[in-house]
């Protein structure tokens, strides 16, 4: 059956009401169109013709907040498991046939979402799409525990490679455990615990699949060179007629039935953890606003603004002027329910941890007690305006930044308003975020420590 | 936030970046499978299915990319011009054709830190100032040396390419070199060694090259120095290594982006007015030889409790220049250059042993080098290493399947439109070709060739490069554990050595 989808051109922005002092602001825009179908899957395109290649991205409401007690780890594994085969495309024959086609994918997870990925010259698009649609359609049903197996076998390798294995990587354990109290749906790593992995059955996935993988909690995007109106019609047919569940019903943040549960922050969290290193690392984190919540983007600046490279405030005095560090970085992370704002430095050999962290804590009681200076805020924000012009080059970029913006903002076109965040804020209004946000009684605390494994 | 600071876990670990992950995977393999749309028997018609069989692909169009317009600008610099007007950013890089392959006995490093020095303050800028003018521009400028070649990159938006422009020619041009800058940069860059060793895939890439090449070959020591070398060099060393190197007779600049050769000339004229070549005559590159054939070798690091193991089959590799160079990113891609690879799917699709099994080849002026490795969980490791080798001399013997040579050409073709995406991607790319002393329609050239070779082509570079047979095999990881399980495996003796290749005593 075709479906008549309402396709529209919902924006191609290229000017934009700017502040004053802007004037030379370079415009931002992803032209796409995009439409809902009857299943409830979200449908973007993106034509563009600068380069011979297309990308396709499907996304996914479904990350490690939506997991299980006793489960942890499970939406990352699950990410895996989408690459195990079907009947029309067996185990091996998705990767398989996607690169003899010249084309190559990729897929991670987060909190909030999963994202999956495929690169390939245009002419692969109807295999591109062929193969999505047939996954979403049929794979659940299908995983076994051979499947499962292997795939927690890799899983846990991964997990021995890039946290276990690698210097300071136990970081990525510690902080969320730290951060947000047990029952909510951050307290736990991404990767989850490898007891959990290893308890994770075939029943789960089945049931998992069948709750999230649900074309109404998908949305996918189509960008580069590549001709919509033949894309449309295939996109219909092929992922039309996947039946659809309902939406699930996302869980939000706390536990139900529990309504005096608080998840604020409420004092200075400390931990101290050793791990294979040289350097002693120390890690302040605190509890921060939500994505795309007031807030979010000042507290981006306010990170370049203390931590973005060799003009940074922490940079000149903890590296530069005063030694006491190797390197410094800021960054908000931000997620959907709520970020998290850290800053750390690599403590030099025979420097006090200690002075470090004081040093650190009187600088966000500087940006918490007087406003940056004009000069800072438009450095920062010259570095976000070049972000975005460099991202948009890339083909898969864009496809990720629409599938972004659709999962956070319901609007793919919010790239100018993004931009515009950063474009608007004055030194008061990061003064007044530092004050909310940063607070002195409320952080974690995080020391890794060098213990006594592989000393030359 | 940024998008490329987001923890996240991700599939696989690959050759190109891709949007919120390390890496992506390339390339390869499998049959045409059939398509199911149950063939049932008779009478009672199966219900069509309602995807359809799975659609043809046809081949894509080849990819040629676009030769640069070359011409002189400023001081006599030769210029690599290629315009892409899609997005209102330009990219520029400077190099010289001296890298680590020059660095004196004794000072490993040396010119990856006069690399660094470069923009710890130039012309009428300290390091900070310098940093700060750049960031309110929105600039990134990059320094840096491998093993041939030294390079600054400048990306920048368009409107701010005259400003940024001259503060990058003042770091190619006018570095200032105080002791003060110096004697801080060192420390860091020590420090930075220190950590190094910590880092089991860092300290397998020094292995790499002491083992390969040996103490005496210019190839034979990390491109960023030791930590005894890096206190054995002055800021004086760093000067005259300036001076050798970095002169305008001996530069190219390499633009791509949003800029036309009539708004270039009069920008780079101005910035590099005064950067004047001295008489005497500029050194010539150095070409280091192949290094000296050895035979089957182990080489064992200790990393104490280590929770995996990094295994590798090592042999020297090809020039840049060799004919052979193009057609060997087809034969990667096929053994592994990309997920459907042959190692990756046998060590980790099938076996589990790892979260990824690779391979990758670097050419350089002289000769570059070819690796085969696999991060795996420390109780397989002689197991591993024992597929990787089966693998490898399978491959090497009986060379690539039709299959792996059709999906090889498709692979490099995708892969290399990629790194035409953006123009940090063409600019630095070209800057690598200009470096090696490659033609500038190199690029062209060898995706034709790349495209036609054919496959008793590949299957001969197949033999030659990745046969394992001499292969210095690499491992990195508790040896208390893994020693009894490689022995197992039928390996020569092991040689240890330290995280910076240096032999210890059993």
């Amino acid at each position: 059956m075709r479906i008549h989808a309402p396709w529209v051109i919902l924006a191609v922005s290229t000017t934009s009401l700017l502040p004053v002092g802007w004037a030379s602001a370079q415009p931002v825009s992803i032209p796409f169109t995009k439409a809902t179908l009857p299943t409830g899957m979200v449908v973007i395109l993106s034509e563009d013709h600068s380069v011979p290649q297309v990308a396709v991205n499907v996304s996914y409401s479904v990350g490690s907040r939506m997991e299980r007690t006793g489960r942890t780890g499970f939406a990352h594994l699950f990410e895996h498991l989408m690459f195990m085969g079907t009947r029309r495309a067996p185990t091996k024959a998705f990767d398989a046939w996607m690169e003899a086609a010249g084309g190559r994918n990729n897929a991670w997870t987060a909190e909030d979402r999963t994202d999956y990925f495929d690169i390939a010259s245009s002419s692969a698009l109807p295999l591109l799409l062929w193969l999505e649609a047939d996954r979403m359609r049929d794979l659940g049903p299908l995983i076994d525990q051979e499947k499962l197996t292997l795939q927690r076998d890799v899983v846990l390798n991964e997990r021995r490679q890039s946290i276990e294995n690698r210097p300071y990587g136990v970081e990525e354990l510690e902080l969320p455990t730290l951060l947000w109290p047990e029952g909510h749906p951050y307290h736990h790593p991404v990767i989850g615990s490898a007891a959990d992995l290893a308890a994770a059955g075939v029943a789960d996935v089945k049931e998992f699949f069948a709750t999230w993988y649900d074309p109404s909690n998908a949305s996918l995007v189509v960008a580069g060179d590549f001709d919509a109106a033949k894309a449309r019609a295939q996109i219909e047919r092929l992922f039309g007629s996947i039946p659809s569940r309902g939406k699930p019903k996302d869980p939000g943040p706390l536990p139900a039935a529990s309504s005096d549960f608080k998840t604020a922050l409420q004092s200075v969290v400390r931990q101290t953890v050793t791990d294979n290193v040289e350097l002693p690392k120390l890690v302040l984190a605190w509890q921060s606003p939500p994505h795309f919540s007031p807030g979010d983007a000042e507290l981006d600046l306010l990170a370049s603004v203390l931590g973005g490279g060799k003009s940074s405030r922490l940079y000149k005095r903890l590296v530069y002027e005063t030694k006491l560090a190797q390197e410094v970085s800021a960054r908000q992370e931000s997620r959907t329910l709520g970020s998290v704002f850290v800053v750390d430095a690599l403590v030099r050999p025979g420097v006090d941890v200690a002075k470090v962290e004081k040093a650190l804590l009187e600088e966000i009681a500087g940006v918490r007690e007087r406003e940056v200076s004009t000069e800072e805020i438009d450095r920062a924000r010259n570095g976000y305006e070049m972000e975005f012009v460099d991202r948009l080059q890339s083909i898969p970029e864009r496809a990720s930044l629409l599938n972004m913006y659709q999962a956070e903002t319901g609007d793919p076109g919010f790239v100018q308003p993004d931009l515009d965040r950063y474009r608007r804020a004055r030194p008061s209004d990061l003064l007044a975020y530092a004050k909310k946000v940063l607070l002195p009684g409320a952080l974690v605390v995080l020391t890794i420590l060098p213990n006594k494994d592989a000393k030359r | 936030m940024r998008s490329s600071m987001l923890p996240r876990r991700c599939r696989g670990w690959w050759l190109l970046a891709l949007p919120g992950c390390g890496g992506s995977a390339p390339p390869p393999v499998a049959p045409p499978t059939p398509v199911a749309v149950a063939a049932t028997p008779a009478i009672v018609a199966a219900p069509p299915d309602p995807l359809g069989p799975r659609p043809d692909v046809p081949a894509p169009a080849p990819f040629e990319p676009t030769t640069p317009a070359v011409f002189r600008a400023g001081p006599g610099v030769t210029v690599w011009l290629l315009e892409r007007h899609q997005a209102p950013v330009v990219s520029c890089d400077v190099t010289v054709p001296t890298g680590a392959s020059s660095d004196p006995k004794g000072k490993a490093g040396l010119l990856h830190v006069t690399a660094a020095m470069l923009d710890e303050g130039a012309g009428t800028r300290g390091a900070l100032e310098l940093a700060r003018s750049l960031d309110d521009l929105g600039a990134h400028l990059h320094t840096d040396a491998n093993a041939d070649a030294s390079f600054v990159s400048l990306t920048v938006l368009k409107k701010n390419l005259v400003q940024a422009f001259s503060i990058f020619s003042d770091v190619v041009a006018r570095p200032r070199f105080e002791a003060s800058e110096f004697a801080r940069a060192r420390d860091l860059w020590l420090n930075g060694l220190l950590e190094r060793e910590r880092d089991p895939d860092a300290t397998a890439r020094v292995v790499y090259r002491v083992t390969l090449f040996g103490p005496d070959h210019p190839y034979g020591h990390p491109w960023d120095g030791t930590p005894k070398s890096a206190k054995a060099i002055t800021l004086d060393d760093v000067k005259r290594a300036y001076a050798a190197a970095w002169r305008p007779d001996r530069a190219i600049l390499v633009c791509a982006g949003d800029v036309t050769r009539d708004e270039l000339v009069p920008i780079v004229d101005r910035a590099f007015s005064t950067w004047k070549a001295p008489p005497s005559a500029a050194e010539p590159p150095v070409v280091p030889p192949p290094p000296a054939p050895s035979g089957p070798r182990l080489v064992l690091v200790d990393r104490p409790n280590a929770p995996q193991a990094v295994v590798a089959a090592l042999k020297p590799g090809l020039a840049a220049s060799d004919p052979d160079a193009p057609a060997l990113w087809r034969v990667n891609d096929a053994i592994g250059g990309s997920f459907s690879s042959r190692l990756n799917q046998d060590l980790r699709e099938k076996r589990g042993y790892t979260y990824g099994a690779r391979s990758r080849y670097s050419v350089s002026r002289g000769a570059g080098q070819v690796v085969a490795w696999a991060n795996v969980v420390t109780n397989k490791t002689g197991d591993a290493l024992k597929a990787m080798l089966a693998d490898l001399t399978e491959f090497a013997s009986n060379g690539l399947t039709p299959e792996e040579v059709d999906r090889s050409q498709s692979q490099a073709r995708g892969e290399l439109v990629s790194v035409y995406e953006s123009v940090e991607g063409i600019a630095g790319h070209l800057a690598a070709d200009a470096s090696l002393g490659l033609p500038p329609d190199w690029e062209a050239r060898a995706s034709r060739e790349r495209d036609a070779a054919t496959k008793a082509q590949l299957d001969a570079l197949a033999r030659r490069y990745f046969d394992p047979k001499n292969a210095i095999v690499v491992v990195v990881g508790p040896r208390s554990r893994v020693q009894p399980l490689i022995d197992a495996s039928g390996m020569p003796p092991a040689e240890l050595r330290d995280s910076e290749g240096e032999p210890v005593k059993p």
